[in-house]
């Protein structure tokens, strides 16, 4: 068995629903996410459109994180999902400049490194990720890639051809796969980052409450 | 904020969490820098000894090297300590070794390497066996050359940094390694009297200067031809480009560690001038560390997502 991903860009609506069930269910620390939702904006008015993309941890089949930590606390368990034991990891954060997916963070209450982990203490009990879940429109499908007759694998065959992973060309073999995705959702030096500037705060640069003073 | 937008797109980031900022910080550059200077002190007593064992100098060089490859592996080995989040942890990586990680293969080596300059300390100020110090240094030279190159390998298994690619990392650690050892000697034995044989210090010279070279060679050379292979290369590298948030840094680096050197080496070499030597080696060892800095700082700048 080899667990993996799916995420149909054409479903998500952004609604960040998953991205906040992970963080309830892994009680994931404020700052950091296992799995959040990125938004590009692409166009220029009135032809303008919102992209979603769903980013967590890509559980490859050649992980650099498992490879390079020096403890083996990022490990493959049976079902190929890359696990993290907290009590052994040392926190040299070798795995956080490994992982070319930006999927690893370090957790600012254990200082050690953490990321999703395909919710797999829910796994273990016949559940769905928590993530899977919450999402209203099923833009998450999960299941085993081995077989055939999963959800993911269908799904897979049937948008073949519209199947892509992040960044393929660095060897990992991600078992995250996303349909309908593209060069602004899937490259991340594609689209233009203004530092500072989210979406709810439009904020440029870190002013005090009522400015300067 | 490096980018690579496509215009007909128009295409920004509206939301996305914040970068993580920088993973691996100074603790890192003091790291390699400071393992540079032990180890590379360790190169240059074996290169003397044989190239020049007949300088009765170089034969008072046993103890302070030893003594000056302790206090900076110590500091390596510190600063490698103090950069864990958790340090009381450590000892994990013996205990639960995972041998495809250049980490866990580098603290052990460079546990044993410590092990091996503290007993050449032994032998040389408590023993006074000077024979049994000479057949212990060729054992330590050898385990020298891994302790020096494995930060190299690490750094080539950070999927996510293009940058750092092998076999780039490896010759600029061995050359880091030539320049710091050449020059730190030049300053100890300015430090002490100016002792040792003009053809010693000539050839420390002559090390130092090639290094300096070799090293801005290929640095330049990452800077001209990796834009031209890889897009995360070209994204990294404008950050030391133009008005990039670290060229101004990079270049001080550049100059500090190989260019004065370069030139300071040759003009004291055909002025036959100690004090050029000795400023040549200040700035190279002052700009090493800002070089490797840069180096480490600027693929961690990069988007993930």
């Amino acid at each position: 068995m080899k667990l993996g991903f799916l995420v149909d860009l054409h479903l998500c609506m952004g609604c960040k629903g998953c991205q906040i069930a992970c963080k309830v269910e892994n009680e994931v620390p404020l700052s950091t996410w296992r799995l959040r939702v990125k938004y590009v904006d692409v166009g220029t008015f009135p032809e303008t459109k919102r992209t979603f993309t769903p980013l967590r941890c890509n559980h490859c089949e050649n992980a650099p994180c498992e490879r390079i930590c020096p403890v083996s606390a990022l490990h493959y368990i049976e079902n190929g999902i890359v696990n993290i034991d907290k009590e052994r990891c040392i926190g040299c954060a070798g795995c956080v400049m490994a992982c070319p997916y930006g999927a690893i963070y370090i957790d600012p209450e254990t200082q050690t490194a953490d990321k999703c982990t395909y919710c797999a203490h829910r796994i273990a009990s016949s559940m769905m990720p928590a993530c899977v879940v919450a999402c209203p429109v099923e833009a998450n499908i999960f299941g085993d890639i081995e077989d055939p007759t999963s959800n993911i694998s269908k799904y897979i065959m049937q948008h073949n051809g519209d199947v892509q992973v992040r960044k393929p060309e660095k060897g990992t073999n991600p078992h995250h796969y996303y349909v309908g995705g593209g060069n602004v959702t899937l490259n991340p030096l594609a689209s233009f980052r203004v530092e500072g500037h989210q979406l709810f705060n439009k904020l440029t640069t870190k002013m005090p409450v009522g400015g300067h003073h | 904020m490096v980018h690579e937008a496509v215009a007909a797109t128009h295409a920004v980031v509206t939301l996305d969490v914040g970068l993580p900022g920088i993973v691996w910080p100074w603790f890192v550059t003091m790291n390699m820098w400071a393992k540079s200077i032990g180890t590379g002190v360790i190169f240059m007593l074996f290169y003397l000894q044989k190239r020049h064992g007949d300088d009765p100098a170089v034969a008072t060089l046993r103890f302070p090297v030893a003594v000056i490859s302790i206090v900076f592996i110590s500091i390596f080995l510190l600063f490698t300590l103090a950069d864990l989040h958790q340090p009381f942890r450590m000892w994990h990586i013996f205990f639960y070794p995972h041998w495809t990680s250049p980490i866990t293969i580098g603290a052990i080596m460079a546990s044993a390497f410590m092990g091996l300059i503290t007993i050449l300390a032994f032998f040389s100020f408590i023993k006074k066996d000077d024979e049994a110090y000479d057949k212990l240094l060729l054992w330590t030279m050898i385990l020298a050359i891994p302790v020096t190159l494995y930060t190299a390998a690490l750094l080539s298994m950070c999927t996510a940094r293009e940058l750092w690619q092998m076999p780039t990392e490896t010759v600029q650690m061995m050359l880091a390694a030539l320049l710091s050892g050449a020059a730190t000697i030049i300053l100890y034995d300015a430090v002490t009297g100016s002792k040792m044989k003009e053809e010693s210090i000539r050839s420390m010279a002559i090390i130092l200067g090639l290094a300096a070279f070799a090293s801005f060679t290929m640095y330049m050379a990452e800077m001209i031809f990796g834009p031209m292979k890889a897009e995360e290369v070209a994204a990294v590298l404008e950050f030391v480009k133009g008005h990039g948030e670290y060229a101004t840094m990079f270049w001080i680096g550049q100059v500090f560690a190989y260019i004065v050197p370069m030139a300071l080496v040759l003009l004291s070499i055909v002025n036959r001038s100690n004090n050029l030597l000795k400023l040549a080696a200040l700035s190279a060892v002052v700009g090493l560390w800002v070089v490797k800095h840069v180096w480490l700082i600027i693929p961690q700048l990069l988007p993930m997502s």
